[in-house]
């Protein structure tokens, strides 16, 4: 992807000849018409900028804020910069069995999501892209899924279904439903990457000798590691994130995920708890910013592939 | 090692094959692995050292489990809005449309039908807004604000709860970074989540930043492939700033715009998360959109059958509304 340097030089020949046209001269680069016309453009572009940092930023910084205080300093002091900071609700949410076990779910049930929709949904990618054989066209209904299936549509036949296989309240079967729920994406993901892959390569692995499984491990596997790694994160992200479906399909404390917990701390609390609540949502954000952060070309590449086609 | 290992699968595998493939001589069942001549590689077909059962094999897990979680439980669903329990004991009967009927009958289903279409043309409008104004901000973004870019995905990556909780504090009457800034110009600020008109532009804004991410994705990856051509005949033409944008780049930004509306238009639809967290339809019943009074039947009345009814309507209309934006959208296509 190219970079996009302000004015490309093309557009600048442009505007000159713009200007000849109009019975103007060009102006020469370093003017003090041209140098105040580039500082104006910068506080242009700042301002819509720094609209974006607050708008993306103020729900995160009033949040810390508030995490960082006292019950009572909530409402006492309302600035933004807590006078004598303090991690106490911090230690009373890391202390409390309500988040340490729906931490663990969390943890549990989006690592077998990720290794779940990988295990499936690679070698059904791979089909997809490099055979032909009958049920291919399955993959436009693979894409055309999910657009046509949220998960609101889900939950009443997903509960009542789960009830009658006695799979309710267990942690396989959220697994189980978010891969179903990832699969498609995934899929349509892997394929459009492992169609990017030269045909050629396999063929010249194949003439050396390497059969099916030797290309796969060998060489389609490392060469599409950055999509693995994208769905994978993707993956991860809607067993950790997930709330509706969690919410009808579970009911003992024992197997709640963190946004579950996190939903019913603000009901439970009779007086609202804002630092709890507050140090609990940060500490649920933190663990998935870590990953984030580490992988984010992988998660804007999969954002944008999975929505726009 | 390794290569031998695969010399000797593929030779098994060849011989799965052997009734269906013309071998070239040399191939044979007894030439060994370092004899045979590699088989002829044809452009659709060309993986030797498979059998016919290998893409069923590879692909079947995932068509089963797709089939399993999604395919299977909407169908049923719509079945099943067909039938109904008297009481929680009674047995299940066919009653037609029946469901449908009362839900068209009941002004609770109209009371959210109307609060789903102020929910999803709010979000709708103010997502596009805010992601055409920010998408252009950062298209002009270069250098060391690169991180701008991955700063904007951080909404998407919280869960609706999550982000619920956060808009709660930033709305809090008492103590909210908003009415803070409100009561610096000397007006009181109002109790935006008690308020039965302000609690939907709280739940409308708390969605649209949890959408927001991908819209301004979608828009800016549209930008990048404007061609730049247009805009260099435009400013030959005169066009500058805004008139550029809405005259230029705006209708060559058509296709992204409908793909962010038909995504956002979805999403809030059949959004439940951030309204459940955030008000749970509250207050007065001012946020009950279809997805939570959806909810609501099915969950705290136990009348999963009628909920399933209003499920399938939400569905139908979705698709609906799908095809009309396409419709809508291809009209302000150029014509290439």
């Amino acid at each position: 992807m190219t970079d996009h340097t302000g004015e490309p030089p093309f557009s600048r020949t442009v505007a000159d000849a713009a200007r000849a046209v109009a019975g103007r001269a060009p102006e020469s680069p370093r003017s003090p018409a041209d140098r105040a016309r580039r500082i104006g453009r910068k506080i242009l572009l700042a301002v819509p900028l720094l609209a974006l940092v607050i708008w993306t930023l103020a729900p995160f910084l009033v949040t810390i804020s508030v995490s960082l205080k006292e019950r009572a300093e909530v409402f006492a002091e309302p600035g933004l910069i807590p006078s004598s900071p303090s991690f106490e609700a911090y230690g009373e949410v890391l202390s409390s069995n309500s988040f340490t076990s729906s931490l663990m779910n969390s943890l549990i049930v989006g690592i077998g999501t990720t290794v779940l929709t990988i295990v499936i949904g690679v070698p059904a990618a791979y089909a997809f892209a490099r055979f032909n054989f009958r049920g291919r066209h399955l993959l436009l209904l693979f894409t055309l899924l999910p657009r046509l299936v949220p998960s609101l549509g889900l939950m009443v036949p997903i509960y009542r279904l789960a009830i009658a296989l006695g799979a309710l309240d267990n942690r396989l079967t959220l697994i189980v439903v978010y891969t179903g729920m990832l699969l498609p994406l995934a899929v349509w993901l892997m394929v459009g990457f492992f169609q990017q892959i030269p045909r050629e390569i396999e063929e010249a692995a194949n003439v050396d000798g390497a059969n099916l499984w030797g290309r796969l491990r060998y060489i389609v596997a490392p060469l599409a590691a950055p999509a693995m790694i994208t769905i994978g994160v993707l993956a991860f992200r809607e067993a950790w994130n997930e709330f509706t479906l969690v919410l009808v399909l579970t009911s003992s404390p024992g197997n709640r995920t963190l946004p579950f917990e996190l939903y019913l701390m603000q009901g439970i609390e009779g007086i609202a708890n804002f630092p709890g609540e507050a140090a609990f949502t940060l500490l649920t954000v933190l663990p998935f910013v870590l990953v984030y952060t580490r992988v984010e070309k992988y998660v804007v590449a999969g954002l944008i592939s999975g929505s726009g086609k | 090692m390794g290569a031998l290992s695969y010399c000797r699968n593929d030779f098994r595998a060849n011989r799965l094959t052997a009734a269906t493939e013309t071998r070239p001589k040399g191939a044979g069942r007894g030439a060994r692995w370092w004899q045979r001549k590699p088989t002829r590689l044809d452009s659709t077909y060309f993986v030797v050292g498979q059998s016919k059962a290998t893409p069923y094999l590879f692909s079947l897990p995932s068509i089963i489990l797709v089939s399993a979680v999604l395919g299977f439980p909407v169908l049923y669903g719509v079945w099943q809005s067909l039938f109904r329990r008297e009481t929680l004991a009674a047995p299940l009967e066919y009653i037609g449309f029946q469901n449908y009927a009362d839900m068209f009958s009941s002004d609770a289903f109209w009371h959210s039908l109307n609060r789903t279409a102020v929910f999803v043309f709010g979000s709708l409008i103010l997502g596009t807004v805010l992601g055409l104004f920010f998408a252009f901000a950062l298209f002009r973004v270069v250098g060391r604000l690169r991180f701008l870019r991955a700063l904007t995905v951080a909404p998407y990556i919280i869960s609706n709860v999550a982000a619920a909780v956060m808009f709660r504090i930033l709305f809090n009457s008492q103590f909210g970074m908003l009415n803070q800034v409100i009561e610096f110009f000397g007006v009181d600020g109002p109790s935006w989540l008690a308020d039965p008109g302000l609690a939907m532009v709280v739940v409308i804004f708390t969605q649209v930043w949890t959408d927001l991410p991908l819209t301004i994705l979608l828009l800016l990856g549209g930008l990048m492939t404007v061609d730049k051509s247009y805009l260099d005949a435009s400013l030959v033409d005169g066009a500058t700033g805004w008139k550029r944008a809405r005259h230029v780049t705006i209708p060559l930004l058509a296709p992204q715009i409908l793909i962010s509306t038909v995504w956002l238009s979805y999403s809030t639809l059949t959004g439940l998360g951030v309204v459940l967290a955030l008000t749970g339809g509250g207050p007065l019943k001012a946020t009950q959109t279809m997805a939570m009074e959806m909810y609501t039947v099915a969950f705290r009345n136990l009348e999963f059958n009628q909920a399933l009814a209003i499920a399938t309507f939400i569905l139908v209309l979705n698709a609906v509304l799908t095809v009309g934006y396409v419709a809508i959208g291809r009209r302000y296509e150029y014509e290439q």
